[in-house]
């Protein structure tokens, strides 16, 4: 692929008039997913998908145009040059644009990196008899993933990594445990590990139900479960073009009207070597980027679009301003005295379909899933029925958070749509106080 | 002025490949199809009259399909040239025979239908014939309108023009081809005063889904639509906030949308309730039992999956793996009737469902989805139902939305409310939400506004699958009231 994008923008290049700029940003895979119910394949599909963004720069305009490569130098260039005839007509019956940046040269890269998974034709059995004995679902995806960002301008980034995971959940009647399986070198003893610490925590639900009231419980937040708010977080809430245009959650905290706890820090780390140091343009973001340091906002994430619009300085995020290698600084608390440290309250693993329902008060409302559990004197008691919580950013970062767990975990993203996603959080779990549950 | 005609040129290049291709492997499994879709979207946002996203999108690409022992499996590929079909259909065979030894379940030919026919989308003028300047004028127009003044800090206009056409040829004998012009468009103004910031759209974002021509720039209607949008953001900004107590309440059709969405969609998928999104979108309070006899809501509850209603987002033809589609009641005077189930759902549930097997691209397996669930009207005119109110609110156009994995706890919130004492409006009212259970909201669902006041909405991205799959939807909602809601505020 690499010499093939090579040759295929330098093609490109040359066509090019004065004046003009181009730019060409890769995303490519050959993707095996497996779908399962039951400990038993559903759905397998193989995915071979190459698509290609056309940036075209003339006169302060800009289009960008994706198409898909056939991986047919004439076929595709074929269509790329009738996009680029098109751009040049219907870009002149614009106005300029108010962040128009032109293309520079941000240098050249290359990187590989391949995990050391089972063959994709191993995968069905290994599930089926590692899990034989419960009820999974959920889906393995592996296959190599590349991105590339080139330009008329003499740049050239390229990355591309080839890794796996397994995302299921195990399922005793409506009882269900979530677990989670990726590594750098597949071992089938950790892969079996984890398996049964997953069938294990299942075996936790078959304890007494507990119906829990609504009203403010003490909660222990697994690292899944603290993902699943970042996430959350992560749509909108830390970009600096979404704030100047009015979706502002952390205005309160930008303005310094509020804090969060001193014990919150979180930094776009790209020192955890899952996502190109490189945006879409090429731009090369800091190792690290502080975006809340003790509890005070420190940046949000600019691109250099957002930037020139308002007049402040770029920290290369890409567009979207979305983290892509989201960092929670760890705590003190150490994971096996979390029970105790709650004494009473609710161990939630996972959370679910989490969304602001008050964006100017950061209020966040979503429900509690899979494997959580009623604690008493720092004992699991039971599985509880699912809640639903509504609760500020402001309370659970902020006063209410009594501790992070000295362990992080990391989750790969095991986000598909339209095609696999990049990127990573590394999270403690944490520990809070009066979480606020209405339903 | 020259259009986009890649948009033309690309099914027409890798049309005849396509039909050769077909041709060659559709002896090499036990059944085999091969599906190619081409889609254009142009994508252009203008935000306070100037140029804020430009994209344009041409994804095409062929999904073949094996049955092997029984069990489906796919390839999929953008590579289309002979080597690279080949190369599909070789990952696709492999993996479905190593499937084919652990499959969920084995399925017969009749979930493969031979079906043939054409399908477009109803419009008067293609889309094709809709330039880039012609789309950018517009939305810079009605971007503009929104920009009242300084206190709209935002005034965005966006639209997605989408020409897609798929084509399906199995070894059964289908063969079958679908044309469909789709517009997705939202225009928002955000107003701020202070630290007061409110939001308001026309229906939501992008509520306005339709399959429609460009007939659809009617600008002197959306200019006037935009003018009321501006006014109502302007006046949130000194609004008092949605009280927090049970009340009546009556949602608008662009809340609807998200209502029906959230609470009968998507826990009617057999797919759901046969666990296979157990992972990722979640279960079903849905049992199989309870298709014939389940007390989902009040009597005057009547539901369709209608795949025939003329411009609403999801109509077609054929689902995607050949179904012929048709109108049927999923809940009919408040008990489940059917299921959103394909013929493979069916096969494996026994229950009754629908022509609902759709895919997000050429690059997905087709997956139980919704496509138009609409709420059937009543009888009541608008003005009729408020002065039913002694305390209570309407809200209008979904801002927040969250459900659980089995579908029943639900919080909505709208962007702007209106509140009603003694069956007449006397105000307006930020940030209202709402919150309750799915069946129990349903049953306390008490009136509905004539079939003369139904809105047609949608969503472009409806979420779901493992991998990850968006789906267009439709849905069609008059006004409903609802007693003892939980209504709160900011």
């Amino acid at each position: 692929m690499k010499t093939y994008i090579k040759k295929f923008s330098e093609e490109l290049f040359s066509g090019l008039k004065s004046g003009e700029q181009l730019g060409l940003f890769l995303h490519s895979e050959d993707s095996t997913f497996l779908r399962f119910s039951q400990s038993k394949v559903r759905q397998n599909t193989s995915v071979h998908q190459h698509e290609v963004t056309l940036q075209f720069n003339k006169e302060q305009r800009s289009l960008k145009m994706r198409f898909n490569l056939t991986m047919h130098l004439e076929h595709d260039l074929q269509s790329a040059k009738h996009l680029l005839d098109d751009a040049r007509v219907q870009l002149m019956q614009m106005d300029p644009h108010p962040q128009f940046i032109a293309l520079k040269n941000n240098g050249t890269s290359e990187t590989f990196k391949k995990v050391d998974r089972p063959a994709d034709s191993e995968v069905p059995g290994l599930i089926y008899e590692t899990y034989k004995d419960t009820d999974l679902a959920g889906f393995w995806c592996s296959g190599p993933l590349r991105q590339a960002s080139i330009n008329s301008e003499g740049q050239f980034h390229f990355f591309e990594t080839d890794y796996f995971f397994l995302d299921y959940s195990l399922y005793n009647g409506p009882k269900a445990a979530k677990g989670y399986y990726s590594a750098e070198k597949f071992s089938l003893p950790e892969f079996q590990a984890q398996a049964q610490a997953t069938k294990n925590k299942l075996n936790l639900l078959n304890r007494p139900m507990q119906t829990i009231p609504r009203g403010k419980h003490d909660v222990y937040l697994e690292p899944m479960a603290m993902a699943e708010i970042l996430g959350t977080m992560s749509y909108g809430s830390l970009s600096q073009g979404n704030f100047n245009k009015g979706y502002a959650p952390l205005k309160k905290l930008k303005d310094k009207e509020l804090k969060l706890s001193p014990k919150f820090s979180m930094t776009e780390n790209f020192d955890l070597g899952l996502s190109p140091l490189f945006n879409s343009v090429g731009e090369l973001s800091p190792n690290k980027v502080n975006l809340i340091e003790n509890g005070e906002l420190k940046s949000l994430l600019t691109s250099t679009a957002t930037a020139k619009e308002y007049n402040i300085e770029t920290n290369f995020a890409d567009v979207s301003e979305a983290p892509r290698s989201l960092d929670v600084r760890a705590g003190t608390l150490a994971e096996k005295d979390a029970l105790s440290k709650l004494g009473q309250g609710l161990y939630l693993s996972n959370l679910h379909y989490i969304n602001y329902s008050d964006v100017q008060t950061a209020r966040m409302t979503g429900m509690t899933r899979f494997a959580c559990f009623y604690v008493e004197n720092g004992e699991i008691v039971g599985p509880i029925q699912d809640l639903r919580f509504d609760e500020s950013i402001y309370n659970i970062f902020g006063d209410n958070l009594v501790e992070l767990t000295k362990e992080s975990s990391v989750f790969v993203s095991t986000m598909t749509y339209l095609k696999r996603e990049l990127g990573a959080f590394k999270t403690p779990g944490a520990l809070i106080k009066n979480f606020n549950f209405t339903l | 002025m020259q259009t986009l005609s890649l948009s033309q040129e690309l099914p027409k290049r890798f049309g005849s490949l396509f039909e050769q291709q077909f041709n060659h492997y559709k002896n090499k499994a036990d059944f085999v199809a091969f599906k190619m879709i081409s889609e254009t979207t142009r994508d252009f946002t203008v935000r306070n009259g100037k140029p804020d996203m430009m994209h344009t999108f041409h994804d095409i690409g062929v999904l073949i399909e094996i049955m092997k022992d029984g069990h489906i499996g796919y390839g999929a590929t953008c590579e289309l040239t002979p080597d690279g079909i080949a190369k599909a259909f070789a990952a696709a065979e492999k993996m479905t025979g190593v499937s084919s030894k652990y499959p969920v379940a084995k399925f017969d030919m009749s979930v493969r239908p031979k079906s043939i026919g054409q399908f477009k989308s109803q419009r008067q003028t293609g889309l094709d014939q809709l330039s880039a300047a012609q789309i950018y004028d517009f939305l810079k127009k009605t971007s503009l309108k929104l920009k009242v003044n300084d206190k709209i800090i935002t005034a965005s206009a966006e639209a997605m023009v989408i020409e897609c056409r798929q084509k399906y040829m199995s070894s059964q004998g289908a063969n079958f081809e679908q044309d469909f012009n789709i517009i997705v468009s939202a225009f928002s103004a955000t107003a701020q005063d202070g630290a007061e910031t409110q939001t308001r759209s026309l229906h939501g974002g992008r509520g306005i889904c339709l399959q429609i021509g460009s007939e659809f720039f009617d600008i002197d209607r959306t200019l006037a639509e935009c003018e009321q949008t501006s006014a109502e953001a302007l006046e949130l900004l000194t609004a008092p906030n949605c009280p927090t107590e049970t009340c009546d309440v009556i949602l608008a059709p662009d809340q609807m949308l998200l209502q029906i969405h959230e609470s009968i969609g998507h826990p009617l998928e057999l797919d759901r309730i046969l666990g296979d999104e157990r992972n990722f979108a979640g279960w079903s309070f849905v049992q199989p039992q309870d298709f014939g006899s389940l007390e989902y809501g009040s009597k005057i509850m009547n539901v369709v999956f209608d795949p025939t209603a003329s411009n609403e987002m999801a109509s077609y033809a054929f689902d995607e793996v050949g179904n012929p589609a048709e109108r049927k009641y999923l809940i009919k005077d408040g008990i489940l009737q059917a299921g959103l189930g394909s013929l493979e759902s069916q096969y494996r549930s026994q229950i009754s469902g629908v022509a609902n097997s759709r895919s997000s691209s050429w690059n997905r397996a087709p997956i139980d989805r919704m496509a138009n669930i609409n709420l059937e009207g009543g009888s009541h005119s608008l003005e009729q139902m408020i002065s039913e109110v002694e305390n209570g609110v309407i809200m209008y156009a979904n801002r927040s939305w969250s459900i659980d994995d089995y579908r029943r706890k639900f919080q909505f919130g709208c962007e702007i409310a209106k509140q009603v004492k003694n069956g007449k409006v006397v105000g307006t009212l930020k940030n209202p939400n709402y919150r309750g259970i799915t069946v129990p909201f349903w049953k306390s669902l008490k009136a509905l506004t004539a079939n003369n006041t139904v809105e047609t909405y949608g969503s472009p991205y409806c979420g779901k699958g493992e991998p990850s799959q968006v789906i267009r939807v439709g849905h069609s909602s008059p006004y409903a009231l609802f007693n003892n809601i939980e209504i709160f505020g900011g």
